[in-house]
């Protein structure tokens, strides 16, 4: 029991941080507490979750991708035109799903062949992106988005949506990825130790590809649900986002510097971070205090245990070795 | 002991080891600065004009002076993401209050650097002392500055006429031909530069950037160093942002949001790297300039704005390839010349 | 031994994979669940205005209109919004504004498509939508108080051009983003008028328009590369509040001040500094107060059922006017203002 509390400990006060986000969140505001409304507001936060679950490898490689939102832009960009110009979504879905991972394999290519820093490969790519998302969406927007497209924003199981229904099983596939399959145990290894990996034996280039191709995937398929969820396409879609996904994947308990985390993290951080800010609009807090909120958060998330632990070392009681 | 090193002509002119990391890196930059100009005075007749020149550095100016403070804390293996945000707090809560006390008018720049101090150490203190991984740090700084400075602007702007009439002068201002702004920003290059390379403080700095978890073994004590390399970059992002206030006249509560990524573009094309210890200030200038020839030249070119975006991104991509690829140069050379010589 | 019992365990998991999947297929629907919400309290009519976002002084303005709509008719006003400028916070903002029931909401939308299915949402649970401004899709809102038909705004700004210049000249675009629709529209009329009108025959425009996210240092930038790369250019026109004082000032600083200007929409008190120094001789827009005003109002009057938001029905706005509902919802609030030396002191916003 105290193996699984000290293991899952962070995981543990995501949970508790939840529930006394609920309780403040139905305190500010009566109509938080309702289910449907509370669905609904998750709704919201689905293209968020997908990116930060392809966001979670890389960060677990110990690298980085900024880079997501721009991808997703391609991807809804695309989604958008060959919507409009009948193509069926079962065809659709791959050719977009394929190019968007392409260009995260891109990324991954230029981190893990040629050897270039994540951050400064990514800040490029997050530009290029968006320009090649511009030049395919043209001067206006893409609207009238067939009936097809619309159904992953617009289906309920009873009065569940079927885009929050499809986070929580991508959350599923990527706990078994990272916690049974080789691509997750190699990819926490080299976070961990990237050069002691290497020497034994593990595919550096080919895990590291393949994990910006899946966070490139991951962005074409949160394209999809922008494009489901809010009918229409742009240039600009998504823009400025990478910065909360980034929060929750850190949020979630996953490391900056690679070698741990986990896939549930990821979720209850989303579900904290989405509390807060579902309980915050639902009592019209104005937008400067919800800014404050979550940068504190952030930075009391990791500062206090830090902090408490500086001050355990300082002043802390001197057990005798036993 | 027969192990004389033998004293190469190359290593008396310091062409080997770190100083010659240091200049072929910086190489790398101004190459590719050239060939963007030459590129770029083909392509279109105005482009090589003093004029058009002396343009495109009034518009680098500003993201130099901020790119010189990103490089000291890149070089010590951080990165300082509230940069945008300290700029727009700076400029906008001290003008405000030199608007609203006008005696206070002549001490902008004392104020300044005076906030800039606090807000650096924040940030130092959360990196250095709390253990705080630096991108998730000052990622919090970001929003809780930008949302400070919401909260105190409350949607109202301060206008060009109440700002200190001295700092509009500097900012419209020409000496000898060229802007005001940009013998700052000279100014602020070469002064830091100087200090990085010749104060043991600046040396210490590249020396813990190198190697970080060794440092502690030679000495250094790297909470100082980390923290005050912070300090020095708040200073210099809230000398920058009310630099940047003076020469926009109107000052919003929005002021330099995003700037982040423009200072870090800088940086990373002018070969500072990002995992620290290697590269320059000098070479973080340069990299500001190239964006500004690069936004200059594309709309003289009269490209659309969607080809800017995807050429600035290539070119940030080319230019850390270009880097890499130099560095990769320089140490196989290096490394080599010591072993034989150590042989023989 | 152990092979067996992991592909006995793996059957039964992929078993229970397939039936939970039937079981939600069975279970799917296509209507949204409504959720409890409050019932509908008797006598307090709520509106809540929700701007771009809450930073812009513009948008205050148009508050302080609002507001005072609220005072006068007697309901509950709130302003809502996020302080960044991202579509997806106004549209997580207008999602959470929904369950609170409020009678009416009053937008201006960051993108008007993709806040469309949210404004739609919010008109099923029977909450009037009217936007201001920068107008939503169509069929999403009952009505828009447009402040100057997109006709009338390139006159004004083209107006507001040859005061500044008035032998003409060349006429460089700056807009805020590619997708702002009202933007893009001025942009084609102003175009087309050059083109057209004799009225305008003596300005000629540069095709490339540049687009600045109405950030401040960016449009100083391309104000500067523009100045460079077209010598003759006389009037830099910009629809955006932000771009076009910060083009000026740029023009300042590059030591132009009186040879090239800028012109284009913004408040009074962003450019009143450069009609009294005559570096700008002429500025337009229109009482962001009262947009607001009228816009608050008549969505009041939907929510109470005065009106029913159907084309040549009059909104009286009291002292701000009355107005007539046009083709698609679209009212025409259309008192454009241009500011010049004789007037700038007469306005406080």
């Amino acid at each position: 029991m105290t193996r699984f509390v000290r293991s899952y400990s962070w995981e543990l006060l995501l949970v508790v941080l939840i529930v006394v986000a609920g309780i403040w969140s139905s305190n500010l505001s009566p109509y938080f507490l309702d289910p449907v409304n509370l669905l609904t507001s998750a709704q919201f936060f689905v293209i968020f979750s997908l990116m930060a679950f392809g966001l979670f490898p890389v960060v677990v490689h110990g690298e980085i991708d900024i880079s997501l939102a721009s991808t997703l832009a391609v991807g809804s960009v695309m989604f958008g035109q060959l919507a409009v110009a009948g193509v069926p979504l079962i065809v659709a879905l791959p050719i977009v799903l394929l190019a968007t991972g392409i260009l995260g394999a891109i990324n991954g290519v230029l981190v893990a062949v040629a050897g270039l820093p994540s951050l400064a490969v990514t800040l490029g790519t997050l530009g290029a992106y968006r320009g090649l998302a511009y030049i395919l969406a043209g001067d206006t927007g893409i609207t009238g988005i067939p009936a097809e497209y619309r159904t992953l924003g617009s289906t309920w199981v009873g009065i569940v949506p079927l885009a929050v229904l499809l986070v929580l099983v991508v959350a599923a596939a990527f706990w078994v990825l990272m916690a049974t399959t080789p691509f997750g145990r190699y990819s926490y290894a080299l976070g961990n130790n990237s050069a002691a990996s290497t020497m034994a034996g593990a595919p550096v280039a080919r895990t590291r590809i393949a994990a910006y191709t899946l966070a490139g995937v991951m962005s074409g398929l949160a394209g999809l649900v922008w494009v489901s969820q809010y009918q229409s396409a742009r240039g600009d879609n998504a823009d400025g986002t990478i910065l909360f996904v980034l929060t929750a994947v850190v949020l979630g308990g996953v490391s900056i510097k690679g070698g741990s985390g986990r896939a549930v993290g990821v979720l209850l951080a989303i579900i904290l971070l989405g509390t807060i800010q579902t309980g915050m609009k639902l009592a019209n807090v104005p937008g400067t205090s919800q800014t404050l909120v979550i940068g504190a958060l952030l930075i009391g998330s990791i500062g206090i245990p830090s902090a408490l632990q500086l001050l355990r070392r300082r002043f802390g009681v001197r057990r005798p070795a036993s | 002991m027969n192990g004389t090193l033998i004293a190469d002509w190359r290593e008396r002119l310091g062409l080997t080891g770190g100083a010659a990391a240091l200049k072929v890196r910086f190489l790398g930059v101004v190459v590719f600065l050239l060939l963007l100009c030459v590129a770029f005075s083909i392509l279109s007749p105005r482009f090589f004009t003093f004029d058009n020149g002396r343009s495109i550095l009034f518009s680098a100016a500003i993201l130099m002076i901020a790119a010189v403070g990103q490089a000291l804390v890149v070089l010590t293996g951080n990165l300082d993401l509230s940069v945008g945000s300290i700029m727009g707090l700076s400029a906008y809560v001290i003008y405000d209050i030199a608007g609203q006390f006008v005696e206070l008018k002549p001490f902008v720049m004392v104020m300044a650097i005076a906030l800039g101090a606090v807000l650096g150490l924040i940030n130092g203190f959360l990196v250095a002392v709390l253990n705080i991984p630096s991108i998730v740090a000052t990622l919090g700084t970001l929003s809780i500055y930008r949302g400070f400075t919401s909260f105190y602007a409350n949607a109202q702007e301060v206008t060009s006429g109440t700002l200190p009439g001295w700092m509009r002068d500097l900012a419209t201002g020409t000496v000898l031909g060229l802007p005001t702004y940009v013998w700052v920003a000279v100014l602020v290059v070469l002064i830091v530069g100087m200090a990085l390379r010749y104060l043991p403080w600046g040396r210490r700095i590249y020396a813990y950037g190198s190697n970080s978890k060794a440092a502690h073994f030679y000495g250094l004590n790297s909470t100082q160093i980390v923290l005050g390399s912070y300090v020095g970059a708040g200073i210099i992002a809230a000398f920058a942002g009310v630099l940047l206030g003076a020469q926009v006249g109107n000052i919003n509560s929005l002021l330099a949001n995003g700037y982040e990524l423009q200072v870090l573009a800088a940086v990373v094309i002018g070969g500072v790297s990002i995992w620290g210890g290697t590269g320059s200030v000098y070479g973080a200038a340069i990299g500001a300039i190239v964006l500004a020839t690069i936004n200059n030249g594309l709309v003289l070119l009269q490209v659309q704005e969607f080809y800017r975006l995807l050429i600035q991104g290539v070119a940030i991509v080319l230019a850390v390839a270009v880097d890499a690829i130099v560095r990769n140069k320089v140490q196989s050379a290096t490394s080599r010349r010591s072993i034989t010589e150590v042989k023989s | 031994m152990f092979n067996r019992k992991r592909q006995g365990s793996r059957l039964v998991t992929a078993i229970a994979t397939v039936a939970a999947a039937g079981l939600l297929l069975a279970g799917c629907s296509s209507t949204a669940p409504t959720g409890a919400g409050p019932e509908a309290s008797g006598d307090e009519v709520k509106i809540f205005m929700a701007p771009k976002f809450t930073g812009l002084a513009y948008f205050e303005v148009a508050r302080e209109g609002g507001e005072e709509a609220g005072e006068d008719l007697g309901f509950d006003f709130q302003y809502i919004g996020s302080d960044k400028p991202d579509a997806t916070e106004q549209i997580a903002t207008l999602t959470n504004a929904i369950p609170q029931a409020p009678a009416a909401l009053v937008v201006s939308a960051i993108d008007g498509d993709a806040v469309a299915p949210a404004l739609k949402q919010a008109r099923e649970a029977g909450i009037k939508v009217v936007t201001y401004d920068a107008d939503a899709a169509v069929d999403s809102r009952d009505l828009f108080v447009n402040q100057l038909s997109y006709e009338l705004a390139a006159q004004v700004m083209l107006d507001a051009a040859l005061v500044n210049s008035p032998d003409g000249g060349q006429v460089a675009f700056i807009s805020a983003s590619p997708s702002a629709p009202n933007h893009t529209a001025h942009v084609k009329i102003m175009k087309e008028l050059i083109d057209s009108d004799p009225a305008y025959s003596s300005l000629s425009y540069i095709d490339t328009v540049q687009f600045a996210g109405d950030d401040t240092a960016k449009s100083q930038e391309i104000a500067l590369n523009l100045i460079q790369a077209n010598p003759d250019l006389k009037v830099i026109i910009s629809s955006s509040a932000v771009s076009a004082p910060a083009a000026q000032q740029a023009i300042i600083n590059a030591g132009k001040g009186g040879e090239v200007f800028a012109t284009g929409f913004a408040l009074a008190s962003s450019v009143s500094d450069f009609i009294k120094s005559g570096d700008s001789k002429a500025f337009a827009l229109w009482d962001p107060a009262e947009l607001g005003y009228v816009a608050t109002v008549a969505a009041f009057q939907l929510a109470t059922g005065v009106i029913k938001g159907e084309e040549g029905e009059t909104i009286d706005a009291g002292p701000a006017g009355t107005y007539t509902i046009g083709k698609d919802g679209e009212v025409l609030y259309d008192k454009p203002l241009i500011f010049t030396a004789d007037n700038i002191d007469d306005y406080s916003f």
